[in-house]
């Protein structure tokens, strides 16, 4: 099948290098101390942090950082077919595995010794590239709710079909059965905090892809902080400053 | 939740038996609802409904199965509510299954009518294509994704937006099928045929705190309620379902006196609803 036509165009339009829209919202659910939701083209996800908070789990308290933990859950209609189990999947645990460890990485736990921190992360509609929409949303939620981390965290993904790089792959590409690399960085300090690919890739044909990844990483790092800044002027205004 | 103090809690129960709650609202008096449909594209019919911060997500998924042996001129429909960990905390893993099972339970009294069909909210036998041998199954999904209370209502308002969402594929059956055999099914592309939704009933909770009852609680005034009692009215005034909630007892003339100002409040509901319904569809037309 054809992923991208002679043309250089893909089977929704975009060219090889381009990113899907993106859209945030910050304060979407008003109960959580943070939460935002992220689009990235069709797939949308909301993410809340519950937290700081005192540890539910006495046993799993820690006495110099604070305990992160991560919930990752698909609704029912978010995949084309009707999901019957939304959590508790060798999947879902994973990915909320990943989202844990990645945010663990950034958030400055020394500062809030026993304490949880609770992000719980929904998906509404998934079409491709969950994993980075997740992450992006869980920073959002994070600065959201005031807590102090090292850096942003952003994710993108990109892979390679038909010899051409491909950034932020959608479901049918993702599907393909061509590689898919998965990278999570913080932008500021320029480090790779993520880096997970299926499939197999010629090492030079790798740095490429991983390349093009990193640059879709740092174009959503870019957007977050537009949105971060909209948000705190809002605040400021709302505060009457 | 942080819990009340005795203060709090006295400010709460004073306000509801004055007339004047937390926020500045009447007893009877709904918080503003806002609905948006079509939010997931992939679904048949979808839609968000927000009463002040419960936010609820239901979506319509229809696709082709075979009819209950019982019931062979009639579709199925199945309820199932999810309660999202993003609402609260304590709905991580399997600490929401209660909830949800008791929302989608609730749901499926309210809109699926009894065992046999009859007196359900929707026209099973609309969705009959051959009788005995193909039907529609209608999967409705609620996602709960931030609860302040009044779920069941914020529920059955967005079901019924995600009804009157929904387009049905039309279908043409091969004429030349014979008896036994599976007939082939063409599921059209282009042609819908719309739901109707005139006889989905809305779900109405009346919450009693002290002497008085109050429409559209907040999680804060639930956890002063010594009962509930969620009731579903439909167009015409007539009650399709009812369930109790709480451990306190109830006189019987109280439950009575709740389902008249029940049905007296459905009606200023089903018209906000439907006007609220129709805004967002032409909202989406745009």
């Amino acid at each position: 099948m054809e992923y991208v036509s002679p043309e250089g165009l893909r089977l929704d339009g975009r060219r090889p290098t381009e990113m899907r829209q993106l859209r945030a919202e910050v304060g979407v659910v008003a109960k959580a101390d943070g939460s935002a939701s992220f689009e990235m083209g069709n797939t949308k996800v909301i993410a809340a942090v519950y937290g700081p908070r005192e540890v539910q789990n006495k046993g799993q308290q820690m006495n110099d950082q604070a305990l992160v933990r991560c919930e990752y859950s698909m609704a029912n209609f978010s995949t084309g077919d009707r999901m019957r189990k939304p959590k508790g999947d060798r999947r879902s645990t994973e990915i909320s595995l990943v989202i844990r460890q990645t945010m663990e990485a950034c958030i400055l736990t020394h500062l809030m010794p026993r304490s949880q921190i609770d992000i719980f992360v929904q998906v509404l509609q998934a079409d491709g590239g969950t994993r980075s929409a997740c992450i992006n949303a869980a920073t959002l939620a994070l600065a959201d709710a005031g807590i102090p981390m090292r850096d942003l965290v952003t994710s993108c993904s990109s892979g390679y079909l038909n010899s051409t790089p491909l950034l932020d792959l959608n479901y049918i590409e993702d599907s393909a059965g061509g590689p898919d690399v998965t990278v999570g960085i913080l932008p500021k300090l320029d480090k790779v905090t993520l880096l997970q690919m299926d499939a197999k890739l010629p090492i030079d044909i790798f740095e490429n892809v991983m390349q093009l990844a990193i640059e879709g990483c740092k174009a959503v790092a870019n957007y977050i902080r537009e949105i971060l800044l909209e948000n705190t002027k809002q605040l400021e205004f709302r505060r009457g400053v | 939740m942080v819990g009340l103090s005795l203060g709090e809690k006295n400010f709460i129960k004073g306000g509801i038996a004055q007339d004047i709650r937390t926020d500045g609202r009447k007893r009877l008096t709904y918080r503003p609802i806002f609905v948006e449909t079509g939010v997931i594209p992939q679904a048949s019919g979808s839609a968000r409904v927000k009463m002040g911060a419960t936010d609820v997500i239901a979506s319509v998924k229809a696709e082709l199965g075979k009819p209950n042996a019982s019931h062979p001129d009639k579709g199925k429909v199945s309820i199932y509510v999810d309660c999202s960990p993003t609402a609260e905390p304590t709905f991580e893993g399997r600490g929401g299954e209660e909830l949800s099972m008791e929302l989608s339970t609730a749901l499926q009294r309210c809109l699926l009518g009894g065992k046999s069909g009859a007196g359900a909210g929707i026209n099973l036998s609309s969705l009959s294509i051959v009788e005995g041998k193909v039907c529609w199954d209608i999967y409705i999904d609620g996602l709960v994704v931030s609860s302040d209370g009044n779920l069941l209502d914020a529920l059955g308002a967005a079901i019924k937006a995600a009804l009157s969402n929904t387009a049905v594929p039309k279908v043409q059956v091969a004429a030349n099928a014979s008896l036994d055999e599976q007939p082939e099914v063409d599921v059209s592309d282009e042609e819908f045929l719309q739901f109707d939704t005139t006889g989905v009933p809305v779900i109405i909770t009346l919450t009693k705190v002290g002497k008085h009852y109050i429409v559209d609680a907040t999680a804060e005034e639930e956890s002063q309620m010594s009962s509930a009692v969620s009731i579903s009215v439909n167009r015409q005034g007539r009650i399709c379902g009812l369930t109790k909630r709480g451990g306190a007892g109830l006189d019987p003339s109280i439950i009575l006196d709740m389902i008249s100002v029940a049905k007296h409040v459905s009606e200023q509901l089903i018209n906000k609803l439907d006007s609220e319904i129709a805004a967002a569809e032409a909202c989406e037309e745009e």
